[in-house]
């Protein structure tokens, strides 16, 4: 063992596959005992080619493609995507189906911060409060699946509207779940402001101040409890939010604690939103008629999603099929910020600080072409990229280790 | 004939199977109740006796780098060592299978071979999970131990006999539970800590490091350290029974006795998040420590007003 200058670096790994992470991505943590002192990113682990995907299909089949680029929030993906197009078509859905939209996206919004809260109790060692969000969160699934038929995929984006209608029963129905919801989420705000142990994990810890919540540019709830209001269904409002404004949450706490605040006081305003829809519901078509072909243009397509701005890049060139999608998800804008905050941290605090900016990683993972100043940029055809793959891994097999008898 | 008696003792009962299977059932209860306290279903009763047969007949892997025997023989002594312990605490109501003067001090001894067996298997892998483990082991062995043997002596200072039949005895009438319940409290948490038992689990959190120092370890290796701390858990909800509950004559008092230190324990484990090490060691020696000995001192002035 060396000592003096040359002493080696204890980094700790943590993926692809680890169990604080539900989805892979590769972390380094840099150690000095139990301190953090340098941490290091590496995603792309479930890159699926979904962009390019797009270009080969039509509008209509795209928006059930893009819907499932996220399994937790699934409608903002697909609304965002027929917002951006019904814009190029220069066609407005009718207000009954805005409205239907934004109902679906809160709902949708409602069952990923419990979610969030299960995942962060669960990195905390809290699994008491993780089985309790989870059992409350099928509440709003049920709610889910009786309007679409379906847990996780609703489909109920058309391009110029929406699929289903929302009857007298259903809306009962959701007033029913939500009032139990509401109930739930008032004593889990309690809960995280007022258990000492978990506070103990929460406040004080991953503090971004104002400034720095700017500087990182962070964006959604992780922006708002640092007090940077940070919300399109605010600053932009589009479709049923026009109606039906929200009003946002904002915490100058930074930290954990109110990362958690923020996120349930949040849910408060959403089933407050909910209700007016349900109340105000306004009457009318569903869809409005879409031509097959969109005529020639792009446009930018902002929505929130529970996670922050979702933000939608769409080109056409006149035919079927779009030119060029383009997807920017709101975890790749706030996971550089978890990395800037743990340094200095406990290892403990680790993936509490991970789970505090909510990371969906499937939703994010993206090719990227480097321009290199002194070369020609190089195009890898799949027959140079398995040569290249047999190469490196062949090289350094997975240590299996001495199999006893 | 001795040799047969002395043997059936050690293997069939009150030691050996007798103990592996009290340890199941109560490892049983102990996830049940929990499970029923997070609004869950919680395993059936099988469940731990079945997880621990299919552990044994899975492939054992000893990784590279570490060294083979004391990979193979760790769990081994871990459980060995629980095992014995087992045999000095009175057990299911009935007198302890070997009694001599001084095996309070033994049995807590051999109770600390799980923790020392946990952290050389950590260290002994080069995985990083396992060595971090290990360390945090080790730092929390140093945080809980002290406490947690000033609060089990409390009983024996008063009694004034270091064997745990006359301890025991000696409680009978007033529990040392209602005299000393300090000292109780630092006891049944500091058993919390010596299973790393959340909230004390920051040896093996899974979210930080895996498993912590069983990182490495598969099949019948980390069967027997399941068992092995079972076991344990088991032991030590024996003992602490008999030192501060007035003693466990009989089955159905020992049965409600150590099932109540248990739901007390499974209910904290709920409520609590999980503490960080620093978190642990400070609040093991800020107040653990200092509380432990402020009821010993308590304990000794008293018995030398009385005397």
């Amino acid at each position: 063992m060396d000592t003096g200058k040359n002493v080696q670096k204890f980094i700790l790994p943590m993926g692809p596959q680890h169990p604080a992470l539900k989805e892979p991505g590769h972390f380094e943590f840099t150690l000095e005992g139990e301190t953090v002192t340098a941490a290091s990113v590496r995603l792309g682990y479930v890159h699926r080619g979904i962009e390019k995907a797009t270009e080969s299909r039509n509008w209509t089949q795209n928006l059930y493609l893009l819907e499932r680029i996220c399994g937790i929030c699934s409608h903002i993906h697909a609304t965002a995507f027929a917002l951006g197009v019904e814009r190029l078509a220069g066609v407005e859905a009718p207000p009954r189906a805005q409205a239907i939209r934004s109902l679906l996206a809160e709902l949708e919004r409602i069952h990923s911060h419990l979610l969030w809260l299960g995942v962060t109790a669960h990195e905390a060692g809290f699994d008491a409060l993780f089985m309790y969000a989870w059992r409350d969160r099928e509440t709003v699934m049920d709610l889910l699946e009786q309007l679409s038929g379906n847990r996780v995929h609703y489909s109920a984006n058309v391009l110029g509207g929406v699929k289903f209608d929302i009857n007298a029963e259903q809306a009962t129905a959701i007033r029913i779940g939500l009032d139990f919801l509401e109930a739930r989420t008032r004593h889990y705000l309690d809960v995280v402001a007022t258990d000492a142990t978990f506070l103990q994990r929460t406040r004080g810890i991953g503090i971004m101040d104002h400034e720095l919540a700017k500087n990182l540019g962070v964006i959604g709830p992780t922006a708002r409890a640092s007090g940077v209001l940070r919300d399109v269904r605010v600053e932009a409002p589009y479709a049923g939010y026009r109606d039906f404004p929200v009003e946002p949450v904002l915490s100058q706490g930074g930290d954990l604690e109110a990362r958690c605040t923020v996120r349930l006081a949040e849910l408060l305003k959403t089933y407050a939103t909910i209700r007016l829809i349900l109340d105000q519901l306004p009457a009318g078509d569903l869809v409005a008629r879409m031509p097959r072909k969109i005529r020639a243009g792009e446009t930018i397509s902002r929505v929130e999603a529970p996670r922050g701005e979702l933000f939608y890049f769409i080109k056409s060139n006149g035919s079927e099929f779009p030119e060029r999608v383009r997807v920017a998800t709101p975890t790749i804008r706030n996971l550089a910020s978890a990395m800037a905050l743990v340094v200095g941290r406990h290892l403990a605090d680790v993936p509490m600080i991970l789970a505090g900016v909510d990371p969906c990683f499937s939703c994010n993972d993206r090719a990227v072409m480097l321009s290199r100043v002194d070369a020609e940029p190089e195009h890898w055809t799949w027959e140079r990229l398995r040569r290249a793959g047999i190469a490196h891994y062949g090289g350094r097999m997975v240590d299996a280790g001495e199999v006893a008898p | 004939m001795t040799i047969l008696s002395d043997l059936a003792g050690l293997l069939l009962f009150p030691g050996g199977a007798f103990v592996i299977a009290l340890a199941l059932a109560y490892q049983w209860l102990h996830r049940k109740l929990l499970a029923r306290m997070q609004n869950r279903l919680g395993p059936r009763w099988w469940q731990p006796l079945a997880d621990l047969t299919k552990l044994l007949t899975k492939q054992f892997i000893v990784p590279h780098g570490s060294d083979r025997r004391l990979f193979t023989f760790l769990p081994v002594v871990a459980l060995a060592g629980g095992l014995t312990a087992a045999l000095y605490v009175p057990l299911a109501g009935l007198a302890p299978a070997y009694s001599f003067p001084g095996d309070l001090v033994v049995t807590l001894y051999l109770l600390s071979t799980l923790s020392l067996c946990l952290a050389l298997a950590g260290a002994n892998t080069h995985s990083r999970f396992g060595q971090i483990g290990a360390t945090r082991t080790l730092t929390q062995l140093f945080a809980y131990e002290a406490p947690f043997l000033l609060a089990l002596l409390g009983p024996a200072v008063a009694a004034g006999s270091w064997q745990i039949g006359v301890v025991a005895q000696t409680g009978q009438q007033t529990w040392a539970l209602l005299t000393q319940p300090i000292g109780f409290a630092v006891a049944l948490i500091g058993l919390m800590g010596k299973l790393e038992i959340p909230p004390f689990d920051a040896p093996e959190a899974e979210t930080e490091i895996v498993a912590g120092s069983l990182t490495e370890y598969s099949g019948r290796g980390l069967a027997l350290f399941q068992l092995a701390r079972q076991v344990a858990f088991v032991v030590g909800l024996a003992l602490i029974a008999a030192l501060y509950l007035g003693g466990t004559v009989g089955t159905l008092a020992f049965v409600g006795k150590t099932v109540a230190l248990l739901v007390v324990i499974t209910g904290l484990r709920a409520l609590l998040s999980r503490l960080r090490i620093d978190q642990t060691v400070n609040y093991w020696w800020r107040g653990g420590a200092l509380l432990a000995l402020g009821q010993l001192m308590f304990s000794l002035l008293l018995k030398g007003a009385a005397a």
